[in-house]
């Protein structure tokens, strides 16, 4: 994925600016926020822009030379636990210290519907060849101390499988288009038994956000599956939408799904926050409308509560590209919690509830941010950790393991899941990178 | 003014530009309705029609003109004429704002249309106009490419 776009919009600008300002009015480049945009609880947003050809810079993937690991805190230590691994996405520690890695790359995107597909892949040089994607589980199971970690296929012939839980001996996987159920023998380094269906979920054809997470309540009596929107902000359709942008509640007995909560764009990680016990996520918010716009977001997610999604963001700002506009949902849409970071992608999410990292960590959230590829100056690309009091977030994020990008454009790894394991370690799954990080105190 | 106004890209004698010309004219009045449609409706197939109608317009556009311009350096006679000149750059300012027209259309949602795509659809047929009126003018008065 190289991407020559910045010169072509160099260009682009260039001839715009000689002939064409007063036609295509709003179209800019923008200085509001800091350099990471507007963070924290109470985030300024700037004014949103409207582009000829929106910011992009989209990274080359270099990977990891040998010995080489991101860059830990002060404090902590990182090793990486296993390398080499087809795209691992999300993580899932056992309770016998097994870890769960599920290995899963983009769907086939659809032939093009939009002509937008062929005139971006013109302007930007879009290289298609992404890497098969791997569809399985794989269960890691660390070697004694200064030992190599062993691996072995868990279970194979999944669908774009991401989010997994365990409660009891059932093992919920969520495929990209059902929520599948397992029988776990604690110690099986793999299953081959047949997967029950326990619901569907929106899936193919166009599927743009594929990745399911699922967590279970503390009781084990409900599970939480999170789906994606189908688009942007809704150029696919709104038939294309029907029962994404929401987190769904399933009873576990009956496998009864209802929506939980809805007009999130793209939520992923999930978390039960320690103090208050309320269902926590992370969500990637809506792109085009410039560099710092929208900050993506940890929020703390109301039963029936709806974000705003496609109509408006973070509360009640009104997407104007959207249209019909639903100004009677707006009026409903609550604000999220904590903005991370415009285009950071927040995507692992994890509470720090009894880890064996420095005490300063305790009760906070652990962020795994896979990085921005629609932003002129690349950011996220590094897990963040974000302090908690009162079960409410308090202060700004703080970056817990950096270097994912190496110089501006180049990547070594994306972080993505993020879970801490039987030990007390942080869990950090870097797909491009191929490697399962772990992180320990100094 | 004597010089023959001749046409060099041809077919067995038949000038290739005429031929090629009403492509990206039907093409890009085409966009204008359909973003007119899109603009009273924001049904999404106006505007997705509008997007690849502007893109087919620019690959025939494209063709068109370099035929068009191989008949204008291809003889003296065709370059003596000031409306062989107003003609071409008539025609090269729609094709470059139709660019434009296209990243606009490229947005998601309805910045992709209102108000910039369909202000620049509309200029663009306007020039059309013109310029069209002007390559007409060119063959059936000047009988540019004409058969002696």
């Amino acid at each position: 994925m190289s991407a020559p776009g910045r010169p072509m919009r160099r260009l682009a600008g260039l001839a715009f600016s000689a002939g064409l300002a007063a036609l295509a009015a709003g179209c800019g480049s923008q200085h509001a926020g800091g350099a990471d945009g507007p963070t924290g609880p109470n985030p300024v947003l700037p004014p949103p822009h409207h582009y000829l050809l929106p910011p992009m810079g989209v990274a080359k993937v270099v990977g990891w030379s040998a010995g080489a690991t991101p860059e830990a805190a002060p404090g902590l230590k990182v090793t990486a636990l296993a390398t080499g691994l087809p795209h691992p996405r999300w993580v899932y520690p056992l309770p016998n210290g097994d870890i769960l890695v599920a290995e899963a790359n983009d769907p086939k995107a659809p032939p093009p519907t939009r002509a937008k597909d062929i005139v971006m892949g013109l302007v930007m040089g879009h290289a298609g060849a992404a890497t098969p994607s791997a569809n399985r589980i794989e269960l890691i199971r660390p070697g004694a101390p200064g030992q190599p970690a062993s691996r072995s296929v868990f279970i194979s012939g999944l669908d774009h499988p991401f989010g997994m839980v365990l409660v009891g001996n059932d093992l919920y996987v969520a495929d990209t288009d059902a929520v599948l159920r397992f029988p776990y023998t604690p110690g099986a380094t793999s299953i081959t038994a047949p997967a029950v269906k326990m619901a569907e979920l929106p899936g193919g054809p166009i599927n743009h956000h594929w990745t399911k997470s699922i967590i279970a309540s503390p009781d084990g009596t409900k599970l939480y599956v999170t789906v994606g929107s189908n688009s942007n902000i809704g150029e696919n359709g709104l038939a294309a939408e029907y029962g994404r942008a929401a987190i769904y509640e399933m009873d576990r007995a009956s496998g009864r799904m209802r929506l939980f909560a809805t007009g999130l764009r793209n939520p992923n990680g999930m978390g039960w926050e320690p103090t208050t016990g309320a269902l926590w996520t992370v969500a990637n918010e809506r792109d085009e409308l410039g560099d710092d716009l929208v900050p993506d977001y940890l929020t703390s997610v109301k039963d029936g509560a709806f974000y705003g999604w496609p109509y408006s963001y973070y509360g009640q700002h009104v997407d104007t590209r959207v249209q019909p506009q639903r100004p009677d949902l707006v009026k409903t849409a609550v604000a999220p919690d904590y903005a991370l970071g415009s285009h950071v992608a927040p995507l692992g999410m994890t509470f720090d509830t009894g880890s064996t990292l420095p005490a300063r960590y305790r009760g906070g959230a652990f962020v795994g941010e896979h990085g921005s590829w629609n932003r002129a100056n690349p950011h996220g690309y590094k897990v963040v950790f974000v302090p908690f009091q009162g079960g409410k977030p308090n202060g700004q994020p703080v970056t817990i393991l950096g270097g994912f990008m190496k110089t501006k454009g180049k990547v070594q790894g994306r972080p993505v899941g993020v879970a801490f394991d039987r030990t007390g370690a942080l869990i950090v799954a870097d797909d491009v990178g191929g490697v399962i990080w772990r992180v320990t105190g100094g | 003014m004597t010089e023959p106004a001749h046409s060099t890209a041809r077919i067995a004698g038949h000038p290739i530009h005429p031929m090629l010309v009403s492509f990206p004219i039907a093409f890009w009045i085409g966009a204008l309705f359909t973003d007119i449609a899109y603009a009273n409706s924001y049904n999404l197939f106006w505007l997705n029609a509008s997007a690849w109608l502007i893109l087919a317009g620019l690959v025939m556009a494209g063709l068109a003109a370099t035929a068009g311009l191989v008949d204008f350096l291809g003889s003296r006679g065709v370059r003596e004429h000031k409306t062989a000149w107003a003609h071409m750059i008539g025609n090269v300012t729609a094709t470059v704002l139709q660019i434009f027209n296209e990243l606009v259309h490229t947005r998601d949602g309805a910045d992709a249309v209102v108000p910039t795509g369909l202000t620049l659809s509309v200029i663009v047929v306007l020039i059309l106009a013109v310029t069209g009126w002007l390559g007409w003018e060119l063959v059936y008065r000047k009988k540019v490419g004409v058969a002696e």
